[in-house]
């Protein structure tokens, strides 16, 4: 009843216009979700699927920033506490409150502690809490709505990579499994699922108990179309209300139809050329330090892409040019000062650090063909006619992304080798991107000198936000100059959907939000 | 026949032990699935762990017995990426959706192709012949993601939703993905039916059909056909392979829920249990439909004997 009444107390006009609050808005997508259980993986697809069902303490609001999501509040309580306090009134999709107890075995979960107890199968996570955040010991709670995490040194990031994990219910997964919560998923979200065609389709229902804003249709289906041009046929046609991953010269064409609309946003998406500029004793090197140890080299290579032709030329305008290492969408990104195109610089760096025509640098340049979106498969061969342009003798040799992953994993990256590929994650601090040049990892090549570590080591114990802040600036601005990799874009995702659908407005994040979204009558 | 059959169903199990095997290294030769699963910045202490817990740590010959001892059971294991039983994830796929498309696209290459092939071969170098070889070559070199997204844009967009334009789930939405399907092979039956015909009806007991003064009609679809058939049979045996285990780019333009766009989407994820389960179900079909070819050849033409 209580659903009921609250369904149609919706508004039946938006902005003005008439909607339909029964309506179903079918979106394409171009893969579906292999998992919903949030601790098996979060990656771009996945994402998309997860926080339509299931939510975080932590939310964004449309800018990326963090916003109130499960938890009101969250501070520190001294260096070595963080306290949450919980959204009251709160329950999954079939009824369980949302509490302490939920968090506290959410907790449990994220670093497998517990497991038996709650007679929950361990399953392979993405990240592994306990190893990749050693730091935090316990986990208490307060009263109903309070929970504490305590740490063994400063952890000033907690509210990120605790806060946004999504939530899952306890007393369903410890019924159901694993697997139940996995096939058969129950969040707290705007949207509860009602039916899964793996590999075909996922259909929502509006959770009409929704604690806040809730989307203003009844349901909502993501459709699996992988190919692009058929995405943009169905949508064309009318068949689909929204598309994602319009590649960037169609979305003039899209934005021309007075049926259609596009929309765009920039995304944590970092797209770089990565070198090897590891220490011998850090890869599979054959006796001989990474060809990039030297910083001039690096920062020629940045100076060498013409970035604002490759914006125009290859993304239509659909991507930023970014000299931070941090994604422009991210908490407590600094913009740093660009690397300007010069290529005579670039030559001048290359001949001071001992590469003239008689002794040319060699670039072994892997590229995953077929695996980012957006133009990526274009951005790389020109990114290499640049390199080249001042000097630089560059073997390009496209992989499948299996193949990159692996070179990362054994560290079998030439002496001189590099790659092209793209970063992103799921949080919001700064620190998601920093963290890439602490410890040695699938895409480090480069690790922080000592003073840097110095400087990254601070970012992580400062609990001051404001200080926190400056030193997060200080540090894009050191490593912007010390330049580990050659930044090349930030992508800009591109939407499009029927102009009836309205208030549709595309996150930073890798997922959509539909709520307070309409559909015109 | 009964000994044909158990030679046959002997002969089965050593390819299907063959192809078990070949996958089964080959597919580890190509790498470790483990990256995929962990984050970016993973170390190399949760990369060992991941692989750790998918027991990909442990001695080649061990996983291969215990992967050996299971496919009997028709246990494959369970998908790296899913998390879900390997053999139920392909055969999901498998039935409706792949046999649906693989049905439809075979009775529509084989049953517009026996009368066009015919008419081809009758009316010789007539205006019939030119069309109807003129759009075998059409069909055969077109590329079938053009064809499926030149369909989707006339019959979906321009024809105002005529035809879905994607999905599964009727016969509206089988009839453009089964069209792409079935222009290759139609054509290639057509050639091939039309060049048996015009070699058959040279033959002496065409003419002598013709001189007890049956009619054009029994010579051609009673004594001709049959005989002309043989070589459509076995093309179609293979074709229908080919549907049944990889119409990829039809699945991929279509958004057909079907099972070649899942084993092609394992290869570069390294989901060994389900390529496994994949390759070893293509291998089962092609065996089978082996077999029912063999056993057709002594239907259609009973100088065929197998022993």
């Amino acid at each position: 009843m209580a659903a009921g009444s609250q369904a149609a107390a919706q508004p039946r006009t938006v902005d003005g216009t008439a909607i339909d609050p029964d309506a179903e808005l079918v979106v394409a997508l171009a893969d579906d979700t292999t998992n919903m259980d949030p601790r098996i993986g979060m990656g771009s697809i996945r994402s998309n699927y997860i926080r339509q069902v299931f939510e975080s303490l932590v939310d964004v609001d449309a800018q990326g920033r963090p916003a109130p999501g499960l938890a009101l509040a969250w501070k520190p309580v001294g260096e070595l506490t963080w306290e949450f306090a919980l959204r009251r009134g709160v329950t999954f999709h079939d009824g369980e409150p949302f509490n302490a107890d939920t968090v506290l075995f959410n907790l449990d979960r994220f670093f497998r502690r517990n497991l038996d107890k709650w007679g929950l199968k361990d399953v392979l996570a993405a990240t592994q809490f306990e190893k990749t955040y050693p730091f935090v010991s316990r986990w208490e709670r307060v009263d109903d709505y309070t929970v504490r995490i305590h740490t063994s040194e400063p952890a000033p990031t907690l509210w990120d990579f605790i806060g946004r994990e999504p939530m899952v219910p306890k007393a369903y997964t410890v019924k159901n499994g694993v697997e139940g919560l996995n096939d058969r998923p129950v969040g707290t979200g705007p949207w509860k699922m009602v039916e899964w065609k793996r590999k075909t389709s996922m259909l929502f229902e509006r959770n009409d108990a929704y604690w806040g804003t809730p989307p203003l249709f009844r349901k909502m289906r993501f459709q699996t179309i992988p190919e692009g041009a058929a995405r943009i046929a169905a949508l064309r046609a009318g068949q689909v209300g929204l598309i994602e991953g319009v590649p960037p010269f169609h979305a003039p064409a899209l934005g021309q139809d007075s049926r259609l609309k596009v929309a765009s946003s920039p995304q944590k998406l970092s797209c770089r050329l990565y070198l090897n500029g590891r220490p011998k004793d850090k890869f599979d090197s054959g006796g001989k330090d990474g060809l990039f140890v030297d910083q001039r080299v690096r920062l020629a290579l940045n100076l060498a892409v013409n970035r604002d032709a490759i914006i125009k030329k290859i993304f239509n305008g659909y991507a930023l040019a970014n000299a931070s290492p941090v994604a422009s969408v991210s908490y407590g990104y600094a913009a740093q000062e660009p690397y300007p195109y010069d290529p005579a610089r670039a030559r001048a760096l290359l001949a001071e650090a001992g590469f003239r025509d008689t002794n040319p640098l060699t670039l072994q340049l892997l590229f995953p063909a077929k695996h980012y979106g957006q133009s990526f498969d274009e951005m790389t061969p020109a990114v290499v006619e640049m390199l080249k342009d001042v000097g630089v003798q560059v073997t390009l040799k496209p992989v499948d992304f299996a193949t990159l992953l692996q070179t990362g994993t054994k560290g079998t990256l030439p002496p001189n080798g590099g790659f092209t590929a793209c970063r992103t994650g799921n949080n919001l601090d700064a620190d998601d991107y920093l963290r890439d040049w602490a410890a040695i990892a699938l895409i480090n090549w480069v690790p922080y000198p000592p003073e840097l570590m110095t400087l990254y080591t601070a970012t992580r114990r400062e609990v001051d936000a404001q200080k926190r802040l400056r030193l997060l600036a200080d540090l894009q601005r050191q490593v912007r100059d010390w330049a580990p990799v050659v930044a090349l874009y930030q992508e800009v995702k591109v939407y499009a959907h029927s102009a009836r659908v309205l208030r549709f407005t595309p996150l930073p994040e890798l997922n959509m939000d539909f709520r307070g979204v309409a559909v015109k009558k | 026949m009964r000994a044909f059959l158990l030679r046959r169903a002997l002969h089965a199990v050593f390819v299907l032990w063959g192809v078990v095997t070949a996958v089964f290294f080959l597919v580890r030769l190509t790498g470790d699935p483990t990256p995929f699963l962990v984050d970016q910045s993973a170390t190399q202490q949760e990369i060992a762990e991941a692989r750790h817990q998918l027991g990909l740590d442990r001695a080649l010959h061990v996983q291969y017995l215990e992967f050996l001892g299971s496919v009997p059971r028709g246990d494959f294991g369970t998908s790296i990426r899913e998390k879900r039983p390997a053999m139920q994830m392909v055969l999901e796929h498998l039935w409706p959706a792949t046999v649906e498309l693989a049905a439809a696209a075979l009775l529509l290459s084989t049953v517009l192709a026996i009368p066009l092939g015919v008419a081809s071969a009758t009316h010789k170098n007539g205006v019939v012949d030119h069309a109807s070889r003129l759009a075998s070559l059409f069909l055969q070199s077109m590329p079938s993601f053009w064809l499926g997204l030149m369909l989707i844009l006339l019959f979906a967009v321009e024809l105002g939703g005529l035809l879905p334009a994607f999905g599964s789930g009727g016969v509206r939405h089988l009839i453009l993905p089964a069209i792409t399907l079935a222009a290759a092979p139609l054509a290639q039956n057509v050639c091939l039916i039309r060049s048996g015909m015009l070699e058959v009806l040279q033959q002496d007991y065409v003419r002598t059909a013709r001189a007890k003064g049956l009619t054009e009609r029994l010579v051609i679809y009673r004594h001709a056909l049959r005989n002309a058939a043989i070589p459509v049979i076995t093309v179609t045996g293979l074709s229908l392979g080919f549907m049944l285990s990889g119409a990829v780019i039809i699945e991929t333009v279509f958004s057909w829920p079907g099972m070649g766009r899942l084993i092609v989407q394992a290869v570069p994820g390294r989901d060994f249990p389900v390529i496994q389960a994949g390759v070893f179900v293509f291998a089962l079909i092609f065996v089978g439909l082996n077999l029912i070819v063999d056993l057709l050849y002594t239907v259609v033409d009973p100088r065929v004997r197998l022993t």
